[in-house]
């Protein structure tokens, strides 16, 4: 993509053969991930210094609101960033480095390997072009087949995401159906090449919550069956806590808290993902629920405030908060958080 | 409009990121470095200035300093060369041409004749042509519907033929000649009006203002003029250009401004013919011509980037 | 803050008689086909009625297609219905001439989904809180930069700050907050929120809902509250109702809603809302709901929502629904509601029977 890209070399047990097998080593590996944006002299770090592995079948949430720098660290590791991007670390997928790898051969990866599902599937599929034929080109820049063979695998591929009458829709146009059948066109794209990494970009954001229900279950059954890894980005922590194995939550670029899925939503210490759940309107509540507030609006990248970067927001902040930036610790076995002063179970907001 | 996404940022701020949807960076206050922010500002003020320095000298230099006349020349002073000093006329910097006219003077009070004319037509499509366009966006229905045919018959004419028949008419006039390019002014000003009212007219603002008691004159005046207007603005800059050069078109072809009113186009149709003797004739007023026709481009060009970013 | 003169007339009316009364509503838009010949009939709103009590939140909660929008502005009367009622405390909107809906309109006000959308780009903050007022023709210069200031204080911006200010310039939140103050000029007794808060991020949302409900308290105001998102309608309303294709499938207290849905739909909502609690059940669409939502432009026959519904039965393709009382105050149009179950959002599968 042009992105300037300096990586790392590491000689550690991290290297291992890239192979189809998926053991207990790691499908994805990213390690220290930072993005940078340089315009008009002013430097934007979008993505600083972000680490996770992900097994194959298993689900990853990252959870951040809008500039937390989810959706560009993983279009970092797909390369689907623009040039002006300068992006360094390492994201290693079977053990095969991604960052600095040719336009070429990561389209060539593109699809067989990992696939991403974007928010807006209006306009991520072409208006002008039916939706068979977006499949089949999908599935013939990487594979071999005749057209009528892309054409049956298409078609399979759309009675898979449970799309009715797919063999009619299949030369239909975009703009012919609906929001959440759009959603599952795109699905269907990005399955075809059945890859081993499916990127799934607030891809149910703009849909109805029964069609999210439905999406959601549906790639739970396909994870089951092509032992397909996902990454979920999104900012609705309900949607992480239903669906996924671990759970990145990241602020202002910077990792702030990392868990097990279960461990984090029993235990949130990081006083940002502790004021994140307390805001999101629940179901139980009571009618006239007064959620609690922070004030404040996301932080500007380009001017992060000394010291922890959720400092001038945050309910419990103190002084050392102000001073030091905490560093991205595991503090208790398996939950890593950046955080002087954690919630701890029963404490209260200053 | 297609559902939003539950994460809005502040818009028109921060780093745009090469529209591919990736998130925004928060506002931040101190805009860019020094050096680009004064070459941005030079991409503006660099064409306006021009433009600045060619009205005033057009307008003001034949006032505070006397120079020989453009018109009524005497023969015997026909086709001096430059620099040719007359101790009863003046300096003739630039020479004069065949009838005894100073070049110069010609130049500088064709100017005025170009740049009037092209003012002449811009001011009357963006006054009558924009009102058109935005009422009949705006009302829809009948009303819409019959303006737009009219305006469109008047661009089924060919253009040269009816500018020529109005200008016969009504007689060779400066007036006149800018009444004959309005003609085929004021339908493209309606069209790009009606266009952009009708873009915004269904805009949740006008709805809200409505919805706040706003009358439609009110709404019509103080909501979709402001929108509307900045993009008419650009065109007429755009516009300007072309009208000079009709303006030419017609001088030429002895339909336009009458003898005695000089001006560029004029004076380039005019003196093609003498281009190996006394170049001077045409490459002058092509020069400014094409200076000025780049300014306006250039300020056009520069202010939609400006008020593009809203 | 000052009580205007307004305010202490308007607020002579008791808390739980109707303020807004919807009857029969029906709106229709035609869709074209290219080169204008007509498509077909979209039935956004299909025989709607319900009411607004004073100092009380209803919220409207559907998905896409469900024609919650369309009420909010069949309500407002933009556009005005296809047939039906409108009484806002007893005088019916759409009968009205112009002049005089838009004396009573200014008792009505609304707040948009786009923050940025309902500001007019070219416009000052302070000039767009003010437009009401100089609309309306209320007070001299003086009165109304002085009303502008009170409500720019009411809705947490200070006016030194942000009067001169231009959209363009603020944050979403903040431009919802100018909006909501724009609401708030001529203080009007009900505030319709058409998905007010869906655009912002969720801390941002927080903030501005808190801020509906001070507002709320403060000036005895009464909502008609439209979102897609279950959870933050039934928080912010007393009574909520479910509207699927144009037509109420269940109208109840909030928390009934969320205890003892009536209609199927309500629970298939309720069951595909993911919960951030790690004890919660699953979510699960399995023996709630099925297949996609059907075009409002050829709506099924009978009830709307039977090619979904678990519980579908023939007469339910034959005859339509009406919504009847099953509680005080809770009803539901369902053939066969789910009334008397303890309705199971814990367990996987199909309530019983």
């Amino acid at each position: 993509m042009g992105s300037t890209v300096s990586t790392e070399t590491e000689t550690t047990t991290d290297d291992f053969p890239p192979s189809g097998v998926a053991t207990q080593v790691p499908l994805l590996q990213v390690r220290d991930l930072k993005v940078r944006f340089t315009q008009n002299g002013r430097t934007v770090r979008a993505v600083d210094g972000v680490n996770y592995s992900l097994q194959s079948g298993k689900t990853l949430a990252i959870i951040g609101e809008s500039g937390s720098g989810k959706t560009v660290s993983s279009r970092a590791i797909m390369g689907l960033l623009p040039a002006t991007a300068s992006v360094s670390g390492s994201a290693k997928f079977e053990g095969v480095e991604l960052l600095g790898m040719s336009d070429k051969e990561l389209r060539t990866r593109r699809g067989p390997d990992f696939a991403m599902v974007f928010q807006d599937p209006a306009r991520s599929l072409n208006p002008t072009m039916r939706i068979g034929t977006q499949i089949t080109e999908a599935i013939r820049s990487h594979f071999e087949v005749s057209r009528a063979e892309a054409k049956k695998q298409a078609i399979t591929l759309l009675q898979m995401v449970r799309l009715p009458s797919a063999e009619t829709r299949f030369s239909e146009y975009p703009h012919q159906l609906s929001g959440g059948m759009r959603q599952r066109v795109m699905i269907a794209i990005a399955l075809s090449c059945h890859p081993k990494l499916l990127i799934a970009d607030e891809a149910t954001t703009a849909l109805d919550v029964t069609t999210q229900a439905q999406i959601m279950e549906l790639l739970e059954d396909l994870q089951s069956e092509l032992n397909m890894a996902l990454i979920l980005i999104s900012h609705d922590m309900g949607l992480a806590a239903s669906f996924t194995d671990e759970v990145v939550v990241m602020y202002a670029g910077r990792v702030v808290e990392q868990a097990p899925t279960r461990t984090l939503f029993s235990n949130v210490r990081m006083p940002y993902t502790k004021v994140l759940l307390d805001a999101i309107p629940r179901l139980e509540n009571k009618s006239h629920t007064l959620l609690p507030v922070v004030q404040g609006r996301p932080p500007d990248l380009t001017a992060l405030p000394p010291g922890c970067s959720f400092g001038p927001r945050c309910p419990y902040v103190q002084e050392d908060c102000r001073e030091t930036e905490p560093p991205l610790e595991e503090h208790e076995p398996n939950h890593i958080w950046a955080c002087f002063h954690p919630v701890i179970e029963g404490s209260s907001a200053k | 409009m297609a559902a939003l996404a539950p994460d809005v940022v502040p818009r028109g701020a921060g780093i745009d990121l090469g529209g591919r949807g990736i998130p925004h960076a928060a506002a931040f206050d101190a805009g860019p470095t020094r050096f680009r922010r004064f070459f941005r500002s030079l991409e503006l003020w660099l064409p306006v200035g021009i433009l600045t320095f060619i009205v005033l000298v057009c307008f003001l230099w034949p006032v505070i300093h006397t120079i020989p006349a453009a018109i009524n020349g005497n023969l015997l002073d026909a086709n001096l060369p430059l620099f040719t000093h007359s101790s009863l006329y003046g300096n003739h910097i630039l020479g004069t041409d065949t009838l005894g006219n100073d070049v110069m003077s010609e130049v500088l009070y064709g100017g005025r004749t170009s740049m009037e004319v092209g003012l002449g037509v811009a001011v009357i499509g963006f006054g009558i042509g924009g009102t058109l366009g935005v009422i009949a966006g705006y009302m829809g229905g009948v009303l819409e519907a019959i303006v737009m045919r009219i305006l469109d018959m008047f661009l089924a004419f060919p253009a040269l033929v009816i500018a020529i028949t109005i200008v016969t008419y009504l007689g060779q006039s400066e007036l006149h000649v800018i009444w004959a390019i309005a003609f085929f002014a004021i339908p493209a000003y309606a069209r790009l009006a009606r266009a952009t009212t009708l873009r915004i007219k269904d805009q949740t603002f006008i709805v809200a203002s409505r919805l706040s008691g706003a009358s439609d004159k009110r709404i019509l005046f103080r909501h979709i003029a402001p929108n509307v207007a900045p993009q008419l603005l650009t065109f007429s800059f755009l516009g300007i250009g072309v009208y000079i050069i009709v303006e030419a078109t017609l001088s030429f072809l002895g339909y336009g401004l009458p003898s005695n009113i000089p001006s560029w186009g004029k004076m380039i149709a005019n003196g093609q013919i003498f281009l190996s003797t006394t170049p001077q004739l045409v490459l002058v007023p092509s020069a400014c011509l094409f200076i000025l026709i780049i300014s306006l481009n250039l300020t056009s060009d520069a202010l939609r980037a400006r008020w593009g970013a809203q | 803050m000052t009580v205007t003169a307004d305010q202490s007339t308007a607020r002579g009316l008791q808390a739980g008689t109707p303020l807004l009364e919807a009857k029969h509503l029906v709106q229709e838009f035609v869709v074209r086909d290219r080169g204008g010949v007509k498509g077909g009939v979209v039935h956004a709103v299909s025989d709607v009625s319900f009411e607004v009590r004073a100092g009380e939140t209803l919220g409207v909660v559907g998905e896409t297609g469900s024609g919650k929008s369309t009420v909010a502005r069949s309500v407002l009367a933009a556009p005005k219905p296809k047939s039906g009622e409108v009484l806002f405390k007893g005088t019916d909107l759409v009968k009205l001439k112009r002049r005089d809906l838009l004396e009573l309109r200014r008792e009505m006000q609304m707040v948009y989904q786009d923050p940025y959308g309902s500001l007019d780009p070219k416009w000052q903050v302070a000039d767009i809180i003010e437009e009401p007022l100089v609309a309306y023709k209320r007070g001299n210069s003086s009165e109304r930069k002085q009303r502008v200031g009170e409500v720019m204080d009411l809705v947490g911006l200070d006016p030194s700050v942000f009067s001169s200010r231009k959209p363009r310039q603020l944050s979403g939140g903040q431009c919802q907050r100018v909006a909501i103050a724009r609401a708030l000029t001529l203080s009007p007794e009900l505030i319709v929120c058409d998905e007010a808060v869906s655009s912002l991020d969720v801390l941002i949302q927080a903030q501005v809902l808190n801020l509906f409900e001070h507002l709320r308290q403060e000036l005895q105001l009464s909502y008609l509250f439209i979102a897609h998102d279950l959870a933050l309608v039934k928080q912010v309303s007393d009574r909520v109702a479910v509207m699927y294709l144009g037509q109420f499938a269940e109208v109840g207290p909030s928390d009934k809603i969320y205890l003892q849905p009536f209609h199927p739909y309500t629970a298939a909502l309720l069951g595909s809302i993911p919960s951030p609690d790690p004890n919660a059940a699953k979510v699960s669409t399995r023996g709630t709901i099925s297949g996609e939502p059907p075009s409002p432009i050829n709506p099924p026959s009978g009830c709307r929502f039977r090619t979904r519904c678990p519980r579908a039965q023939d007469i339910c393709a034959t005859e339509q629904p009406l919504l009847r009382e099953l509680e005080p105050d809770h009803s539901v149009a369902c053939h066969f509601p789910l009334a008397g179950e303890s309705v199971t959002i814990t367990m996987n599968g199909a309530p019983s029977d």
